[in-house]
């Protein structure tokens, strides 16, 4: 049975606005479902609607196999952890996560178990007499996930929880997080705008922009075959290249062409893909490819024959410390070419690098969907 | 390394200084002055009154002038003081700041974490309340009490006051909470707390600033207030500032300054002491919210 069922859900303000475009997303007991997509993309608006804080104009949300659309908060049985943690101030942290269980006239020793027992999963067993006000920002997270974890809920609601914190510790709390959803087997719904804890932590992501899902699918389904471009560009970083290339065939096979800056012009080959793109001869589509996959001349893989050896000059170069981020010109764009430290060459110098088409991804230039 | 700095000062820095403080004092005592001539005035006898002049010191220390103030002066036919007037004014303020500063809180809370279709000119509209004068709802406000038959009581009186004084509270537990991330209410709600359960536990423990700010202000204003207990009050429920004016305005006899001054600060005692007391939270809670706490 489905943990969590948002059925065609749709959201309006006012009269006009419609925030959320006819959702579907369903996801199993213990799964991690991650919500990303810029701000503006109704992300927070369905966390609302699946929390009850916000009802929705159309469609139906189901926990658990029973249909809640109409019920209050309090009804759903839900937690949620806020991106400013709301902590309530005057309580200390003890009262802070025993709130919860008092509110639903939980016994008073019950209730102090059951803190003992958050506290120590969380190690925030000596703050447990401190004022939210108190604690520092990495603390109060701690805090926060306590008072949602005390409860025992169907489903865990996350908006945004890391994005308050330092880079440090919002890496080390990322890790926290999925420590712990790996212990206790709770179905999770998190938003974030930060692809990389999408990548990291989910078991389904569903990519979301104008109030319309774009893609839902595991992380590796979403890197590897993004749905259109928008998910292409949003997932990864540094972000996929989007090369416009026109396709023609050579020696009965498809090619995508590409002329760098200097005039030397390589074909592509298709390979096994050239099946879904026999209707696009002769015609331009957009080619994209991660930077990852464009890296120095390798010798054991430069035989493959997905496989291209580029000569080009090389425009600016970034060393980030594993790898250097080299920048190319192709058919007029931009490329990022992530390249090993040793082989990277000086800006401005030519240099062979090898373009992997195993995991290319082809666009079509009009609709922007993946063909 | 400090005597070093101040030496190294110019005679320009000193000299500035010394003009900054000389004028801050001068405006302090300027300030001070008329309750200084108050207070000695209060404490000297008629005779000295006429023979010295208003800010020397009284040539025999008498408290007569204040006995009489709050238990036998003439205020119009009686002579009873004004000591029963000043409970009239307490039982006036106690319940019209209490009512007032409840109801404002509440409404800030509503208007804010609970915001209606509407709710915004409903907040216009009630500010307009701190800009109507008192003299515009004279005769309205008269008009109203005699239909709830309250016209001429203590219950009367607070009601105008409570009225009158909503629409500031509303004000200012209304900008102190817009302040207050809705995210606490909703974890609120989500741990399964009820509107007032919310208000109870959750904002009401962190209102203390404007809760002081507001008990304050309407404590002021009401206490303060003669128009309204002039015009509402009669006889028995009047509140002190008539009864000081009563007094002041008796026209047999002698005018005796000395019972005057007394009753003056008599009546201007309890909001003096407000400010002492709770000044600093005042200042405070103004500033509340404008800083991250």
């Amino acid at each position: 049975m489905a943990a969590l069922e948002i059925d065609n859900v749709r959201k309006v303000f006012g009269s006009k606005t419609e925030v959320l475009k006819g959702i579907n997303i369903s996801i199993e007991n213990g799964e991690f479902l991650i919500l990303v997509g810029p701000s503006g993309c109704g992300k927070s608006t369905l966390m609302n609607s699946i929390a009850g804080l916000e009802d929705i104009t159309d469609g139906r949300i189901l926990i658990g196999g029973k249909d809640v659309s109409g019920s209050s908060p309090k009804d759903r049985d839900i937690a949620m952890v806020f991106q400013s943690y709301a902590l309530y101030p005057s309580m200390n942290v003890r009262d802070n996560i025993a709130f919860g269980l008092e509110m639903r006239k939980v016994p008073k020793e019950d209730r102090l178990k059951e803190v003992d027992r958050v506290a120590k999963m969380l190690q925030i067993e000596h703050l447990l007499d401190r004022k939210p006000s108190q604690l520092s920002g990495g603390q109060r997270q701690r805090v926060a996930m306590g008072r949602a974890l005390a409860r025992k809920p169907k489903i865990y609601l996350f908006d945004e929880p890391l994005s308050n914190l330092d880079a440090k510790l919002r890496v080390e709390m990322r890790t926290e997080i999925k420590k712990l959803h790996q212990n206790l087997g709770t179905t999770i719904v998190y938003v974030t705008h930060d692809q990389i804890e999408a990548m990291t932590l989910a078991d389904r992501i569903a990519v979301m922009k104008d109030g319309i899902v774009q893609q839902f699918g595991t992380p590796q389904e979403i890197y590897d075959e993004p749905a259109n471009i928008f998910v292409a560009g949003f997932m990864g970083s540094p972000a996929m290249n989007f090369i416009p290339a026109p396709i023609q065939k050579e020696q009965d096979q498809l090619v995508a062409k590409v002329t760098t800056a200097d005039g030397r012009t390589y074909s592509l080959p298709l390979g096994q893909r050239g099946a879904a793109l026999k209707d696009y001869e002769g015609r331009q589509v957009i080619l994209g490819v991660r930077p990852e996959r464009i890296s120095e001349v390798n010798i054991t893989e430069v035989e493959r024959e997905d496989v291209v050896v580029v000569r080009a000059k090389t425009e600016i170069v970034e060393p980030t410390g594993p790898d250097t981020l080299i920048h190319i010109d192709l058919n007029g764009v931009e490329v990022g070419c992530r390249v090993a430290p040793d082989s990277a060459v000086k800006a401005g110098e030519e240099m062979d690098f090898m373009v992997d088409l195993s995991k290319a991804v082809f666009f079509d230039s009009e609709t922007e969907a993946r063909i | 390394m400090v005597n070093t700095h101040m030496a190294q000062r110019s005679w320009g820095f000193w000299i500035n200084r010394g003009i900054i403080h000389a004028l801050l004092i001068a405006a302090a005592l300027f300030y001070l002055l008329p309750l200084v001539v108050m207070l000695l005035t209060s404490f000297k006898t008629m005779g000295d009154i006429r023979a010295g002049n208003l800010i020397s010191l009284p040539a025999e220390f008498v408290i007569e002038p204040w006995i009489k103030a709050w238990s036998s002066a003439c205020t119009g036919v009686k002579c009873e003081g004004v000591g029963s007037y000043f409970f009239n004014s307490v039982q006036i303020v106690v319940p019209a700041v209490l009512i007032s500063t409840a109801v404002g809180a509440i409404n800030g809370y509503v208007l804010t974490k609970w915001r209606f279709r509407g709710s915004e000119l409903f907040f216009g509209l009630l500010l307009f309340g701190c800009f109507i004068p008192f003299q515009v709802v004279l005769l309205p406000m008269a008009q109203t009490l005699g239909w709830l038959g309250l016209a001429n009581t203590t219950a009367g009186l607070v009601l105008v006051h409570v009225a009158y004084g909503v629409a500031f509270t509303t004000l200012f537990f209304r900008n102190f909470y817009v302040n207050i991330p809705s995210e606490l209410v909703k974890a609120a709600q989500l741990d399964g707390a009820g509107f007032f359960r919310i208000f109870w536990r959750i904002l009401l423990p962190i209102s203390g600033p404007i809760i002081v700010v507001t008990i304050i202000w309407q404590t002021t204003q009401i206490w303060n207030d003669f128009l309204f207990g002039v015009v509402y009050g009669s006889g028995d429920t009047q509140p002190i500032t008539v009864a000081l004016n009563n007094l002041v305005n008796t026209s047999t006899g002698i005018k005796e300054y000395n019972v005057h001054m007394a009753a003056a600060i008599i009546a201007g005692l309890p909001t003096l002491l407000v400010y002492v007391l709770a000044g600093k939270y005042f200042v405070r809670g103004l500033t509340a919210g404008s800083v991250k706490g």
